[in-house]
Formats: structure tokens, C-alpha cells, sequence
């Protein structure tokens, strides 16, 4: 078998000859207009599908957790909601590597993505809040997308109500989005949809199954 | 009989918040065209300025004992001195028989001034930043001394307000050729009076953190940069009275003076970083051969 030279470059074609004066070229971009963008006065749109925030139709989420198994972040917990008779998907951004996985393992397309990416928040616990969310409709998503055209968040502010576990989405036109998560994890919570009747309880058992369940659960 | 000369105290504070504003403002000229040159916009022209007030309003300021404090203040007096020296327009406030050879030195001192009082940290970031100081400092006497010989010969002359009336009378130094070689021995060594980029090696950016700087923060740094602010307008002010011919009013000592920093920036920003050795072995090549030739045809 002959075997086939390697294509090498000859050194002489390569080397560039020392020079005082052609560095004085640079001076030319001092006459030329800056590349820069100035970003709080103009904008820079994102790619078309740019993996950004996720959007989670409710109606047609079956609760099976492949979006979970697949996370390589394990960012998606699911979560029970008052009303819904399956789990859904909780996406913590702190942990999201915005891989997008989920979106495309999720085997009835509920979960998508949009192209928002800011995200900002101060340091106060309440603003922390923000990171974690069930995924609001891609609808709702596009309208706010349409109304406000700066790719933030869509969501001012999360207000979760540790006694009564209610959360309340503040979304940035003014409307709120409001339901009751009562558990976490795969397994329907312990009183499912009993009357109100001991609220008391609840609180007393929920905060210790939050801590516990998920944490059993990853070790499977 | 002590006489209080009250014109001169106005004139000599005059001066010097001229001189502050004007050295802040070039040095946000010297930010911004760089940035140019990179195809960026840049800070804004008072950039300097906000961030003196910034490191001023600091809280805290760590010192390192008596040395460490007055390094700056000494800095900064040595380039007060030196300024009052030099014929800024028509107020030369204070004049001597050889105040260019004052001058000279005087604008020599601050650096001593940093490297005195950023040894006493004791970072050995700023020990080395202050051997390759000392070392640019050596290696750059002979061709400075060379230039200013090359022009006193000249002129037959130490004093500057008559190196300004004579250039005045007989042409721009630079109209003569043997001054247009120190002109290029003068500029070459006025990088490393500026600190500017081929001959930046003292504060290294990235090589060695700050230099002797590094531990400088707060009102310590804020001192620093008024410092250099002054600095810069004394020293392109000299350059201006030395080789473009004075300046009867302060417009036209300020377009000189602008004239001279964009060479400065230009250089500085088209060229690499020398190492220390090379550019010792470049000043007592290239700025001196020029140098001793311009002595040569002045005698």
C-alpha cells in the first residue's frame, strides 16, 4: 500500500516579514465607523430558535417524567397541581443548562421553548423565587412576546404562600396566573383532594415531603 | 518685609485646576481613540473624571504605614513643581537660570515618587513592577539627555521662556533638521514618560496585575490619577514648548498639546509590548545612535 504524503505547507510561504511601518495601518479604523451594538438604545433580535425559556401547554402534558429523566441538570421536578390530573413539569433555572432536551423528548410536544433569555433578579429571597417555575402556555408566551418585544422573563415576579402553597405568577401585562401545587414528585400526594377540612395538617406535612420526596426519587 | 504676592498664589491655582481638568479630559481623549482604533465606541470624553470621584467616595483605604501614603503625595507634588516650572502659555510662574534642566528631572521624580511608595507594600508584584521601572528609567536617560543637549546646543540656551521667544523669532525647532532627530529621540522616550504602550512595562496590564499599582485603592488610586492627569499635561505642555514653539495663548498650547498626545496614542496603539531587555537594549540602540548624530551636526 503506498502510503500518502502529508500535505505540508512550506515555512517560507507561511512566515510574514517584520515591518515597522505596516502596523500603522491599524490607524485606519480611527476613521471608521464602531462595530459596537449600544445596547440599551438598539437591539439585537435572537436566532429564530433560539433556546431560551421554556413554554408547557397544560392541556396536553400526560405527566411522564421523560422530560425528568432526560434532564442532564435534573432541573425538572414534576410537580402536582390543584385541578390537573397529571403531574407537570417544574423547570428551576438555577440548575437549567438550556439544553432543550426535555423539549425534544417530550413525546406529546407540550413542552417547547421560546427565544426569551433575560432573566435578572436581585439577591432577596422573594426575587429568587423567579428561578423556579411550571412553564406558562407557548399562547401566552407569543402575546406577551408580541406586546413587549424585549425577550425578558415573562413573569415579574413569583409569589408563593407557604401556609395555603398557593402560587401566584405576576406576568408583566398585569394578569396573574393563580393555582394551588399540592406536591411534588411522581406519586399523587398523600390527601388527594380531600376538602379543606385540615388545612392546619397539611402545612405541617408538606414542607418535610417537599425536602424528602424529590430527594428519593433521584436516587432511583 | 514679607510681601504676599496674591496675583501669583491666584495664577499658580489657576493653573493647577486647569491643568487638573485639562489632564483629566486627555486622558478620556486617550481612552476614546484608542477605543476608536479598536472599532469601539469607547467611554466618554469625562470617563477619568468619574472615576477619580468614584475611587474618592471609597470607604475604606488600606495603607501600609507612612512610606505607603506618602509615595502618591510625593508623586503628585514633584509634577505640581515641575508644571509651575514650564511656560504654560503666557504664566511662567516660577522661573530659574536652567529651569529646562529642572523641568527634566522634576518630570522624572513622580515615577520615583510611585516606585517609593509601592515598594513599601511590600507586593512582589510591585517589587517587580519597580525594577522594570528603574530599569526603563535607566536604559531612557542617555537618549532624554541626548535630545535636550541636542536642542540646549541648539539654542545656546537653559532657560525656556527664551527657548520659546527665540523659537518664536526663528522658526519651530522642528524646522531645523538636526532638532527633527531629537524631535524622534524625544518622542521615543516620551512613551515611556507616559507609560504608554511600546514602553508600557512598568504597569504592565496583564503581564505583572498592576505594577508597583497593585495595591493602590481608594483615595490612594484617586491620587494616582490625578497624578497622571497633571502628568500628562505637564509633560505634552514641555513637549509642545520644547519642539513646536511655545504657545502665546492657551488655545494654541492646547491644539500642540493635543497634536502631541494623538502620536502618543497612535504609537501606543498600533505596537506590542516590549520586554524589559529588549527595551533597554532598543534605548541605547536606535534613540541613541539618532541622538548622538543629532548632538553631533548642533556642535
Amino acid at each position: 500500500m503506498m502510503e500518502m504524503p502529508a500535505r505540508v505547507v512550506g515555512e517560507e510561504k507561511v512566515k510574514i516579514k517584520k515591518s515597522f511601518i505596516k502596523p500603522w495601518m491599524g490607524i485606519k479604523y480611527l476613521f471608521k465607523k464602531p462595530v459596537t451594538i449600544k445596547i440599551p438604545y438598539e437591539k439585537i433580535e435572537p436566532a429564530p430558535k433560539y433556546r431560551g425559556f421554556h413554554t408547557l401547554d397544560w392541556k396536553k402534558c400526560v405527566g411522564c417524567n421523560f422530560c425528568g429523566q432526560i434532564c442532564p441538570a435534573r432541573a425538572i421536578e414534576m410537580t402536582w397541581i390543584e385541578g390537573e390530573k397529571r403531574p407537570h413539569p417544574k423547570v428551576d433555572y438555577g440548575r437549567c443548562t438550556f439544553c432543550q432536551f426535555c423539549v425534544d423528548v417530550c413525546p406529546t410536544g407540550a413542552l417547547g421553548f421560546s427565544e426569551n433569555y433575560y432573566l435578572t433578579t436581585g439577591g432577596l429571597e422573594e426575587d429568587l423565587e423567579l428561578y423556579d417555575w411550571v412553564p406558562i402556555d407557548p399562547k401566552k408566551m407569543k402575546e406577551l412576546n408580541e406586546k413587549f418585544n424585549d425577550y425578558r422573563f415573562p413573569v415579574e415576579r413569583i409569589q408563593f404562600n407557604k401556609e395555603t402553597r398557593e402560587v401566584t405568577y405576576y406576568l408583566r401585562d398585569g394578569s396573574t396566573i393563580q393555582f394551588k401545587i399540592l406536591g411534588y414528585g411522581l406519586r399523587p400526594p398523600k390527601p388527594p383532594a380531600k376538602p379543606a377540612a385540615k388545612p392546619a395538617e397539611k402545612n405541617e406535612t408538606k414542607p418535610a415531603e417537599k425536602k424528602k420526596e424529590p430527594k428519593a426519587e433521584e436516587k432511583k | 518685609m514679607i510681601e504676599v504676592n496674591w496675583k501669583l498664589i491666584l495664577e499658580t491655582i489657576g493653573i493647577l485646576i486647569y491643568a487638573t481638568f485639562m489632564g483629566f479630559i486627555f486622558m478620556g481623549i486617550e481612552r476614546k481613540a484608542m477605543a476608536r482604533i479598536q472599532r469601539r465606541v469607547g467611554p466618554p470624553l469625562w470617563q477619568p473624571i468619574i472615576d477619580t470621584l468614584k475611587l474618592l467616595g471609597k470607604k475604606e483605604s488600606v495603607s501600609h504605614g507612612f512610606i505607603y501614603d506618602f509615595g502618591p503625595v510625593f508623586a503628585l507634588g514633584a509634577t505640581i513643581a515641575a508644571l509651575l516650572f514650564i511656560p504654560i502659555a503666557n504664566f511662567q510662574l516660577f522661573s530659574t537660570n536652567a529651569d529646562l534642566i529642572v523641568v527634566a528631572y522634576l518630570l522624572e521624580v513622580p515615577m520615583l515618587g510611585i516606585m517609593l511608595g509601592a515598594m513599601s507594600s511590600g507586593n512582589p508584584y510591585s517589587a517587580v513592577g519597580v525594577q522594570r521601572g528603574l530599569l526603563t528609567m535607566v536604559a531612557m536617560q542617555l537618549p532624554y539627555g541626548l535630545a535636550l543637549i541636542a536642542l540646549i546646543q541648539h539654542w545656546g540656551t537653559f532657560k525656556l521662556n527664551e527657548i520659546v521667544a527665540l523659537q518664536q523669532a526663528h522658526g519651530w525647532s522642528i524646522t531645523v533638521p538636526a532638532l527633527l532627530l531629537a524631535l524622534i529621540v524625544f518622542d521615543i522616550v516620551f512613551q515611556a514618560f507616559l507609560g504608554l504602550e511600546p514602553f508600557d512595562i512598568i504597569t504592565a496590564p496583564a503581564e505583572i496585575s498592576m505594577g508597583p499599582m497593585v495595591e493602590y485603592g481608594g483615595k490612594h488610586a484617586a491620587l494616582l490619577f490625578t497624578q497622571h492627569a497633571v502628568q500628562l499635561f505637564a509633560e505634552t505642555a514641555f513637549f509642545a514648548v520644547l519642539f513646536l514653539g511655545g504657545a502665546s495663548n492657551l488655545l494654541e498650547l492646547l491644539i500642540k498639546q493635543i497634536v502631541v498626545l494623538f502620536i502618543a496614542i497612535f504609537v501606543a496603539s498600533i505596537y506590542p509590548r516590549f520586554t524589559i531587555d529588549q527595551a533597554a537594549k532598543f534605548f541605547w540602540k536606535w534613540p541613541t545612535i539618532i541622538g548622538i548624530i543629532a548632538v553631533l551636526l548642533t556642535m
